[in-house]
């Protein structure tokens, strides 16, 4: 005789058991006075337990009124967790675009305030403003005096240098936030793509 | 009652329509169950939307057709019928402050009764004094022999309860939902967000201690109809 299948009894009971097992289990209660002893007492309990009887909740009117009555007036609007990922996620292009803008415009007014100091157009606010960072070229410098480059050399390494140096935080800034951008384009393809179109508009 | 096909929300994409729908044609057979009073799928539906809306009557509908099944399952979590109508309520007014968050892929039904095991659970707790939470305190054995033996039905059904009700608030309520809800292994799974074989277990744990506590009354009760049946 097979081995008792009393961890399956249960879900034999409850009419959970399909294909295999249940043919299984069919064939050793068939064979098995202990397992099918074991059912009858899940039958058992099973009508023991519709002694108890759920008693009458009465009116459904008076119910439903006393419900009715009991609700909030002014019905609490629910942020689920999804709606705030949701707007979080909207958010993340459009604060990309914001910083850009921000960027961009620091950057140009520091071109031009540069071009108008540069050209005298600010007189005596020009070294008030020329406080920040400086356009040294210390290395293209050093390595003229190294005797490395020939004077026109150095001449153009160091206006390589001073370009450089202006633009590269613009450039690096601008790259990263276009980076970012791209990143989120992916993620929102990959949803998109996932969930279909009808899905992710509504979220 | 119009078709499935026919005015399903609007705002309900066509995959949560196919899973809603889905999910109701498996569960057609047991429609009976499912509502005191029969509700196509599409008609619910609708209900839902307007109460999300914001729409009192539908949302009293929706009342009316769950409120049954949602009082079945607070009664047998808490064995007290005054603390059940008071739960069952309670279980109504969650479910209205929170319809703006209630998705379709679960059916409204399971939703409502993990609402209601909730409420069960906070009102067992908060009148722990007054629910009867003893098993012990009921006379379960009785050891006279014969049918004259036979306790009371009043008394038998008492002692039941009170069986039901010793058992852990996580078996019981998967007691509750297989037992007087008649629910499937996957709808209880899904009601009460847990896996299928957690329920599985849970099931056998709970039918394991009741006739553990039950057995002396289940030998008289078989006793009792083979005297009968002669």
């Amino acid at each position: 005789m097979s081995k008792h299948v009393s961890e399956w009894l249960n879900a034999y009971y409850d009419g959970e058991l399909h294909g295999r097992q249940l043919k299984l289990v069919e064939e050793h209660l068939a064979e098995c006075e202990i397992c099918r002893s074991e059912l009858e007492s899940l039958a058992g309990l099973s009508a023991l337990l519709h002694e108890v009887q759920t008693p009458e909740i009465g009116s459904l009117e008076r119910f439903t009124s006393q419900v009715n009555l009991r609700l909030p007036h002014e019905k609490r609007t629910v942020v689920s967790r999804k709606q705030v990922i949701e707007f979080g996620w909207w958010t993340i292009p459009v604060g990309l675009l914001a910083t850009w803008a921000f960027v961009s415009t620091a950057f140009l007014l520091s071109d031009i305030l540069s071009v108008a100091s540069g050209l005298g157009v600010l007189g005596g606010m020009s070294e008030w403003l020329a406080s920040g960072p400086s356009n040294n070229v210390y290395l293209s410098t050093t390595v003229g005096q190294m005797g490395v480059l020939s004077s026109n050399s150095v001449n153009f390494a160091e206006a390589a240098e001073t370009l450089t140096r202006m633009s590269l935080p613009q450039i690096s800034v601008q790259i990263s936030i276009a980076l970012l951008y791209l990143s989120w384009m992916a993620i929102w393809w990959t949803r998109h793509t996932r969930q279909g179109h009808g899905q992710f508009l509504e979220g | 009652m119009g078709s499935a096909a026919g005015f399903l929300p609007f705002h309900f994409s066509n995959k949560k329509r196919k899973l809603y729908v889905n999910w109701m044609t498996k569960t057609k057979d047991n429609m009976e169950q499912y509502s005191a009073t029969t509700i196509s799928v599409e008609d619910e539906l609708q209900l839902i939307t307007r109460a999300q809306n914001g729409e009192r009557n539908a949302f009293s509908e929706l009342v009316r057709i769950h409120a049954r099944g949602v009082f079945n399952v607070v009664f047998h979590m808490s064995g007290d019928a005054l603390a059940a109508d008071d739960a069952a309520q309670e279980t109504f007014i969650r479910a209205w402050q929170n319809l703006s968050s209630y998705r379709p892929q679960t059916p409204l039904r399971n939703w409502l009764y993990r609402i209601a095991f909730n409420a069960a659970m906070d009102m067992i707790r908060k009148e722990r004094h007054v629910l009867p939470n003893d098993i012990d305190e009921m006379e379960l054995r009785d050891e006279r022999s014969g049918p004259e033996s036979l306790v009371s039905q009043q008394e038998r059904t008492t002692m039941v309860q009170k069986a039901v009700l010793s058992l852990p608030d996580a078996s019981r309520a998967v007691l509750v939902l297989r037992e007087y809800e008649g629910m499937s292994y996957s709808e209880i799974a899904d009601a009460l967000d847990i896996p299928v074989g957690t329920v599985m277990s849970r099931l056998n744990y709970a039918r394991k201690l009741l006739k553990e506590n039950l057995q002396p009354k289940l030998a008289v009760a078989a006793e009792a109809d083979y005297v009968q049946t002669r």
